[in-house]
């Protein structure tokens, strides 16, 4: 869908930069340079302060990220139960470090603070599914599945 | 003719995360063609070392048991399935102490039936607050609201009513309701089951406080962290909208109130409310000084009530039952009932709501049962990353806001996470800092680059190259964070660090 049309609604509300950004990200994986024009022209403001709101906020991408984007909380309640062990076991696994994606755009790894499941701790959360009692195996378990079902598609 | 059957499975966060969906499509294939089943995607009932917990109700006779640990894949019919389900001993949920042993308030609803199901709310007593608050007008709702005794919830804990009460006093014509539901502190999850398993509720409240203060248009600030309570508010405000329970003339009134959901995008310090005011006019998240107040001049420059996701959705419950239902329990600040997380390394982790006054030792053993792995406990934080941690011995604790302030940490939003004895402590004030370096808005410097000092000072403790002077200046450091920082984020911050120094004294030697 082009930018312009997908800006539209927000640009007359207040304050509607954000959900804008957002919803351009939905839409494109991440906000590429000529996207940010478009919504700085849309938003009658500069490209500079359109990058100054995107760097402030840690879900907007510059570039693009991967086709699987894990999220290993490493909060407190987390903390109580391995979660700093699972993620270094996920970084020798995918050969990652924190916030870097595979070259193959499959899978980008991240630390988050709290996805808000902490009874059911240590919590990973890939593209917007949760697990719960999460542990290297169970994710890789996770991720083959996707991939066979996506295969299957 | 065959009795309806109704098996209840939930589609909540916690419970999906361990496998609520593939159990909910399974059963779903196995009752297809069966017309006196119906499949009800309920809330959570808060105890979820029990989910996947899946309920049947055969004959008005409700029971349900734990699939965490169940195969379903194998089974070939419903009739196998019900086999299955009764030979495992199920049993009634309000017949287990950690349900029986609550006094839910709030929570009365969640795990009941599906949130979305409006015909269930309004038949359990759902917008009764709010036509008692358009009888009893404006100035008795906050009256009925301050009597109550209720202090905010999201974790400073300020008179809901002296808000309420400056935003109505305020001239403008246009004022603002915004619902902070950012909850972003590690060891929290109320607000996420309040808007997951009882939407309308906080949307009650929320309706009830816009009316109070006289207020048309309301913000929910929803953390991008809980894109489920994101599909279930979206779903909720739309079918009130439909129903004639937001948008114009409410219930034949001359108030109208429309609520816009605003998702956040990943930043803990836009829960504290000047930064989520400048999130939502879709700035950076950096935190506003005050005065002015938000209610006086808050959103877009005018007047708006910020409250928390369960604040709000105690007014239904107030306005419903009256300001007894919370003055009954507690004292001093810590009035009503007070709903408590616990988690981390716990066996029976869940949500708690029971009147302030309730000891971690209650908390941790009676509704807990212990650790998870059986270790024996080191040490409780209570009230998320900016609040204090406890030793074992002080698990007689009571927890309220003041005996929290009393040992210079706070209840915070109520998150009581437990760790046990393999935990580094020093590890664990590290992180205090680093969580700062890497969460601060950058706007003050104390915040910004002290929480970096800070942890380059906690790394040499930890390393074992610390000299006495890293201690001073340590000291020295959090006190300067503490009287100069902009917010809580910074000022607070110390809290953690602090107490493992005092209660941990072997475990952060120089």
């Amino acid at each position: 869908m082009n930018i312009e049309k997908i800006i539209e609604p927000y640009i007359e509300i207040q304050g509607g930069l954000i959900p804008a950004l957002h919803a351009v990200q939905n839409d494109t994986g991440y906000l590429d340079i000529q996207s940010i024009k478009t919504i700085a022209d849309g938003f009658n403001i500069s490209t500079a302060e359109v990058i100054d709101v995107i760097t402030y906020y840690d879900d907007f991408r510059l570039e693009k990220e991967g086709q699987y984007i894990i999220k290993v909380c490493q909060a407190e309640a987390c903390q109580s139960l391995g979660c700093r062990a699972l993620l270094d076991t996920l970084k020798h696994h995918f050969e990652l470090n924190s916030g870097e994606t595979s070259n193959d755009h499959l899978v980008t790894l991240k630390e988050v603070f709290c996805l808000g499941n902490c009874a059911l701790s240590p919590s990973v959360m890939i593209n917007e599914d949760i697990i719960g009692r999460a542990s290297s195996e169970k994710i890789l378990a996770y991720l083959s599945e996707k991939k066979n079902n996506s295969n299957n598609d | 003719m065959t009795d309806q059957i109704k098996i209840y499975i939930p589609k909540e966060t916690s419970a999906c995360s361990v496998g609520s969906e593939l159990i909910a499509e399974k059963i779903t294939d196995l009752a297809q063609g069966h017309k006196h089943i119906s499949i009800i995607r309920n809330g959570s009932w808060g105890a979820f070392w029990l989910e996947p917990f899946i309920e049947i109700e055969k004959n008005g006779n409700r029971k349900g048991t734990s699939y965490l640990n169940k195969k379903i894949s194998h089974l070939s019919s419903i009739e196998e399935l019900f086999d299955d389900f009764y030979n495992s001993n199920p049993f009634n949920i309000m017949d287990i102490d950690f349900i029986k042993h609550q006094t839910r308030l709030v929570f009365s609803r969640i795990g009941l039936y599906d949130p979305l199901d409006l015909n269930q709310y309004r038949n359990s007593h759902g917008y009764k607050g709010l036509e008692k608050s358009f009888e009893i007008g404006q100035q008795q709702t906050i009256d009925e609201i301050k009597k109550s005794g209720l202090n905010g919830r999201g974790g400073a804990a300020f008179p809901t009513a002296i808000k309420m009460q400056t935003v109505l006093d305020q001239e403008s014509t246009i004022k603002y309701v915004a619902c902070n539901a950012d909850e972003g502190d590690g060891g929290t999850f109320s607000d996420r089951l309040i808007m997951e398993c009882d939407p309308y509720s906080l949307i009650e409240g929320m309706t009830i406080a816009a009316y109070s203060v006289g207020a048309n248009h309301g913000y929910i600030y929803l953390r991008s962290e809980y894109p489920l309570a994101k599909y279930f508010l979206t779903e909720a405000i739309k079918i009130l909208k439909s129903h004639n329970l937001l948008g114009k003339n409410i219930l034949g009134t001359n108030f109208s109130f429309d609520i816009e959901l605003r998702i956040g995008a990943g930043s803990y310090v836009c829960g504290e409310e000047t930064a989520m005011m400048e999130s939502i006019e879709g700035k950076r998240g950096l935190v506003r000084s005050k005065p002015p107040l938000p209610a006086i001049k808050g959103l877009f420059n005018q007047p708006t009530l910020i409250n928390n996701v369960i604040t709000l959705a105690s007014m239904s419950v107030i306005l419903l039952h009256g300001k007894e239902i919370f003055s009954q329990f507690g004292s001093g600040k810590s009035v009503g009932t007070m709903p408590y997380q616990l988690c981390g390394n716990i066996k029976q982790g869940g949500l708690i709501e029971v009147p302030f006054g309730i000891t971690l030792n209650e908390m941790i053993y009676d509704f807990g049962a212990g650790t998870f792995n059986e270790k024996p406990i080191h040490a409780v934080q209570i009230g998320g990353p900016l609040g204090i941690y406890l030793p074992a011995y002080l698990l007689n604790t009571p927890l309220t806001i003041e005996a929290l302030m009393d040992l210079k940490g706070s209840l915070g939003h109520g998150g009581v996470i437990v760790f046990d004895d393999s935990t580094n402590m020093a590890l664990q004030a590290k992180f205090a800092m680093d969580f700062c370096a890497v969460e601060s808005c950058g706007k003050c410097t104390p915040c910004r680059i002290g929480s970096v000092r800070g942890v380059e000072l906690i790394d040499k403790i930890y390393n074992g190259t610390a000299v006495k002077a890293d201690r001073i200046l340590l000291e020295e450091l959090c006190e300067t964070m503490e009287t100069t920082s902009l917010c809580a984020m910074g000022g607070m911050t110390p809290n953690p660090v602090r107490s493992i120094i005092k209660y941990f004294p072997n475990e952060m030697i120089v």
